[in-house]
């Protein structure tokens, strides 16, 4: 990686931060949780950028305009609500079993 | 690490160097779990090197914006750190661990958002 | 939410507000959000991005041909199975 693009990709992920603290509590709370959540699973998209996270931020942000509680918006069970978002992405625990399988049969 | 460069490539090795960097302004007990975490994937993977790289990173990742955000590690990893690591590279047993994922998340918004009210 | 979508260009709090006043009164905004994901993914809907008033852009969406196709094939389905169940109960009620 480039210092430029470290720089970079340092200055947007500032600039998400920002954007997740000037949410209400209960919203950063549950984004928290969610984030936490997806870098352990670890879908592909979302090594690519930050694009997927600044996503569910402006999801959240109209939530909140529309003056809804964030369970309101996720529905009670935020753990569905992840899976849900990341159904049809492949993760990276898949990819590299792929490639055991791959070199299982050729030995 | 010698006997890093010869099973993977030159690439590989500065890549690992980048993660050690960055591994080292971790706090002290995250530097540990991440220790823990590389010993755990070595046995995992023959390292098919090359696959478990970003598996590598997106750990690393969360353990450094977790720790930014002032969590514990337990909080983050749980207490089972071998069970993580399995969970992390999709290994038997991996459902259960991602199982156990999901309830923590629902029980960590639920007492967070009622430590609230 | 096709077929909401095919009915002109809106965004996903007011499908969920369309979909509520139908009588689907469990859905929540993240289930929506959730499933124009998929669409976007699976290129069955065009997407614009508008400035509101307040908060963020917004992405609205109008379905694109493919998705046309998915909902016409959807109904022809949908017509296939209730004609064959009401074919089946009538029969029943003889």
């Amino acid at each position: 990686m480039s210092i430029k693009k470290i720089i970079e990709g340092r200055k947007e992920w500032r600039a998400h931060v920002s954007r997740v603290k000037a949410l209400p509590q209960d919203y950063q709370i549950v984004y928290k949780e969610i984030q936490k959540y997806l870098f352990k699973v670890g879908p592909v998209e979302l090594n690519e950028g930050i694009g997927p996270l600044s996503e569910i931020i402006s999801f959240f942000e109209e939530g909140v305009i529309a003056g809804k509680r964030v369970l309101e918006v996720t529905g009670a069970d935020v753990a569905a609500f992840c899976d849900a978002l990341i159904e049809d992405s492949k993760t990276y625990a898949d990819l590299y079993q792929d490639s055991l399988n791959k070199k299982n049969l050729r030995e | 690490m010698n006997f890093f460069e010869k099973i993977t490539g030159s690439d590989m090795t500065k890549q690992m160097k980048e993660f050690d960097e960055r591994a080292k302004v971790l706090p002290t007990d995250y530097q540990t779990a991440w220790k823990e975490i590389m010993s755990n994937l070595w046995i995992h993977g023959d390292f098919t090197g090359r696959k478990l790289m970003p598996i590598l990173e997106s750990a690393l990742e969360l353990l450094e914006v977790t720790s930014a955000d002032g969590q514990s590690v337990e909080e983050v990893l749980g207490d089972d750190i071998k069970g993580f690591c399995a969970a992390l590279v999709g290994s038997d047993g991996a459902k259960t661990y991602r199982d156990k994922w999901r309830e923590q998340l629902n029980k960590n918004v639920a007492r967070k958002l009622g430590g609230l009210q | 939410m096709l077929e909401i979508i095919s009915r002109g260009e809106t965004y996903g709090y007011e499908i969920t507000q369309q979909l509520r006043e139908l009588g689907f009164t469990d859905v929540v905004e993240g289930t929506v959000y959730t499933i124009t994901l998929r669409f976007e993914k699976n290129n069955l809907v065009n997407i614009e991005k508008k400035r509101s008033n307040v908060g963020p852009p917004r992405k609205f969406y109008t379905l694109n041909e493919a998705g046309q196709e998915q909902l016409e094939n959807f109904w022809r389905k949908w017509n296939f199975v209730s004609s064959k169940l009401n074919e089946l109960r009538d029969k029943g009620g003889k």
